[in-house]
């Protein structure tokens, strides 16, 4: 090798060196992340509450399928129209003379090992160190892998901000010591929450005290939503009637939605 | 009492999916792009003389594929504006999320065949060059050549290694950049119809079929209309022809195992499988099974694979039907309910992101880029040679 070239590679290397010396020293809030800058900054609502682990129960035996929960999200979060971070569908179990109604409130499971989050090619999807499973809508660049991921369906794109958006256990409420939403405003008392970290609490209490499922624990997610009383005919259903939301619109002549139940 | 018939669900939501008609359409110019890719290696690594007349132009349209392609990704993004996150942050998940390393071999794959083809036509393009009166023209024709103008015999043995090499790590990175499209859905648990790790498999075997038919579609017309003497090339059309038959037995093969794996056996996704296959048994038994992949296959071996018209058919038939296998797994997947019950369909809008409209202007460009590709390498007379050269021996 000659010494204009061996020259030349000893002073590249001094300049590669020096730059990464620069970049590992920068401010944690450098343009450049290798996972996301609100984390790199320890922006407390990306870090959440360390030595929590935030969890919700819900009663299925308490739950008269009222829809406050739903309002309530709607209204806490500013919700745009047609999407959700929680609903409550209603099935009817069984054939005429036997027939019951049963309620299935439904929201973000916050699983300990989401699939969501490991898909994520941009990093903006992201658990806390509390658990609590959350989307920075500024780096989502809306790839929707995350919604195919969920095996719950419980992400939309928001149509405001045009990414992927979810619940979010109230984040912003429970860091300032609230109650999320939709357990606040639960006429039943069948949501619960609190911390599975503490085992006075009453989730904690819940959870080891009585016979307690997740939604499709098959998947291998973690859930962190518990159900009591949870009937095992509503899981994997294979075959359903159209919704009638969908039927509505057929009836009324609008437009069939981009995506709709199959009659 | 079947269970299974007794809940009813009287109210809910209709759970809105992500991906659209793009997302089919990218799968198939990537797979088609990367099968073109291989059609051309077989001549230029593999030494098989057969495919030499068309190692080019295949080359040629591999790259125009794979330069249509992540047009769809990006009209599929929802903040398209974005782009650059992609590249800024999240590297945290690049062992579990295919769409990580995946775009990365998207953004180097095609930058390898444009250099292979610039290396392949080099010759040419320095003739070119040598002929241009104009400014303008020399600058551009200069600046395919890379500088390189040297037409001697060592000069050109070089063009040769380095177009071996380049073709060599071509090959592992075309079934990397096709598979990765499989590996994407394949790790998507939620969807019992993607989650099998034969899926990177699968989209290759089809993809080999539906590059295959492309290039049985586009190769008689390129060579009867665009060329000086106007011959068609029978004897390469047969030879894609039978590779056609034995790309479909591939997939065939690979689809059995899949669907054997999946819905015969007992695990808890069949009965959701069961139900999808179910709805749309007819649909996918004849049109997609019977007439895209068994018929071709028949006529690709019988006698009339050797016909012109024939082989056209079977080209374009196949094609179709790899794109219709690529919207029954992308769609088709996402029909089928998470936590709701029963089956979802989808209604493409006609015109804005992710619309019928764009996904066909995304053809209509590539088959711009395809002629002003084919405008600027010669490889019309790249195939003359090889012709003149079969007449004189």
């Amino acid at each position: 090798m000659s010494n204009v070239r061996r020259n030349f590679l000893k002073r590249l290397g001094a300049v590669v060196a020096a730059a990464a010396a620069t970049m590992a020293s920068a401010s944690p809030a450098k343009a450049f992340s290798s996972r996301n800058p609100g984390r790199d900054a320890k922006d407390p609502r990306y870090v959440g509450q360390e030595d929590k682990r935030w969890g919700m129960v819900m009663d299925l035996s308490k739950c008269i399928g009222c829809q406050a929960c739903t309002a309530a999200c709607k209204a806490e979060n500013t919700i745009p129209d047609r999407v959700f971070r929680t609903w409550v569908p209603e099935y009817e179990l069984g054939r005429y003379p036997r027939v019951r109604k049963a309620f299935l409130p439904q929201l973000c499971n916050h699983c300990e090992k989401p699939s969501c989050v490991s898909v994520c090619p941009t990093g903006a999807t992201f658990a806390r160190e509390d658990g609590v499973v959350v989307v920075d809508s500024e780096i989502c660049w809306g790839c929707g892998y995350c919604l195919n991921a969920c095996p719950y369906d419980k992400r939309y794109f928001n149509p405001l901000t045009q990414v992927a958006d979810k619940c979010t256990y109230c984040a912003h409420r429970i860091d300032e010591g609230l109650l999320p939403a939709c357990v606040e405003s639960c006429v039943g008392g069948a949501r619960i929450f609190g911390d599975l970290n503490d085992p006075k609490s009453e989730v904690s209490r819940l959870v080891s005290g009585a016979p307690s499922t997740v939604l499709n624990p098959a998947s291998g997610t973690r859930p962190q939503t518990y159900y009591l009383g949870l009937a095992g005919e509503l899981q994997a259903q294979p075959s359903g009637p159209p919704i009638l939301d969908d039927l509505a619109r057929k009836r009324d002549g609008l437009p069939a939605a981009e995506w709709t139940t199959k009659a | 009492m079947d269970m299974m018939q007794t809940v009813h669900t009287l109210t809910s939501i209709t759970p809105a999916r992500p991906w659209g008609l793009d997302i089919p359409n990218y799968f198939w110019f990537t797979g088609s792009s990367a099968a073109a890719f291989i059609v051309s290696s077989f001549a230029h690594v593999f030494g098989m003389k057969k495919f030499k007349p068309i190692a080019g132009f295949s080359l040629l349209v591999a790259f125009v594929l794979l330069v249509a392609a992540p047009l769809n990704l990006i009209d599929d993004l929802r903040q398209p504006g974005r782009m650059i996150n992609f590249f800024l942050y999240g590297w945290e998940n690049f062992g579990t999320s295919p769409m990580k390393w995946g775009v990365l071999l998207l953004a180097t794959y095609p930058v390898l065949i444009l250099a292979e083809a610039l290396v392949l036509y080099r010759p040419f393009l320095v003739r070119r060059l040598q002929e241009a009166n104009r400014g303008v023209t020399r600058a551009f024709y200069k600046g395919l050549t890379l500088g390189r103008t040297d037409l001697s015999e060592e000069a050109l043995h070089k063009d040769e290694r380095l177009g071996f090499i380049l073709g060599a790590v071509g090959i592992p990175l075309a079934l990397c950049v096709h598979g990765y499209t499989g590996y994407i859905l394949g790790v998507v648990h939620s969807s019992p119809l993607w989650h099998t790790p034969l899926m990177p498999i699968l989209f290759l075997a089809s993809a080999m079929v539906s590059g295959t038919g492309l290039l049985l579609v586009i190769l008689p017309v390129a060579q009867r209309f665009f060329t000086t003497t106007g011959r068609i090339d029978k004897e390469v059309m047969t030879a894609l022809a039978r590779l056609l038959g034995w790309s479909i037995i591939i997939d065939l093969v690979v689809r059995f195992f899949w669907l054997t794996f999946a819905v015969a056996f007992n695990s808890n996704e069949r009965y959701r499988l069961m139900d999808f296959f179910g709805y749309h048994f007819h649909e996918i038994l004849w049109v997609e099974y019977v007439l895209c992949l068994l018929i071709p296959m028949i006529i690709a071996f019988s006698r009339l694979g050797r016909r012109l018209p024939w082989q056209f058919a079977i080209g374009f038939v196949a094609a179709v039907g790899v794109w219709l296998f690529r919207w029954n797994t992308v769609i088709g997947g996402q029909t089928i309910g998470k936590t709701t019950a029963g089956l979802l369909s989808y209604h493409p809008h006609l015109f804005g992101a992710g619309s019928i409209g764009a996904v066909m202007a995304n053809w209509l460009l590539f088959v711009a880029l395809l002629c002003a590709v084919l405008l600027v390498f010669p490889w019309d007379e790249e195939m003359d040679r090889h012709y003149g050269k079969e007449l004189e021996s």
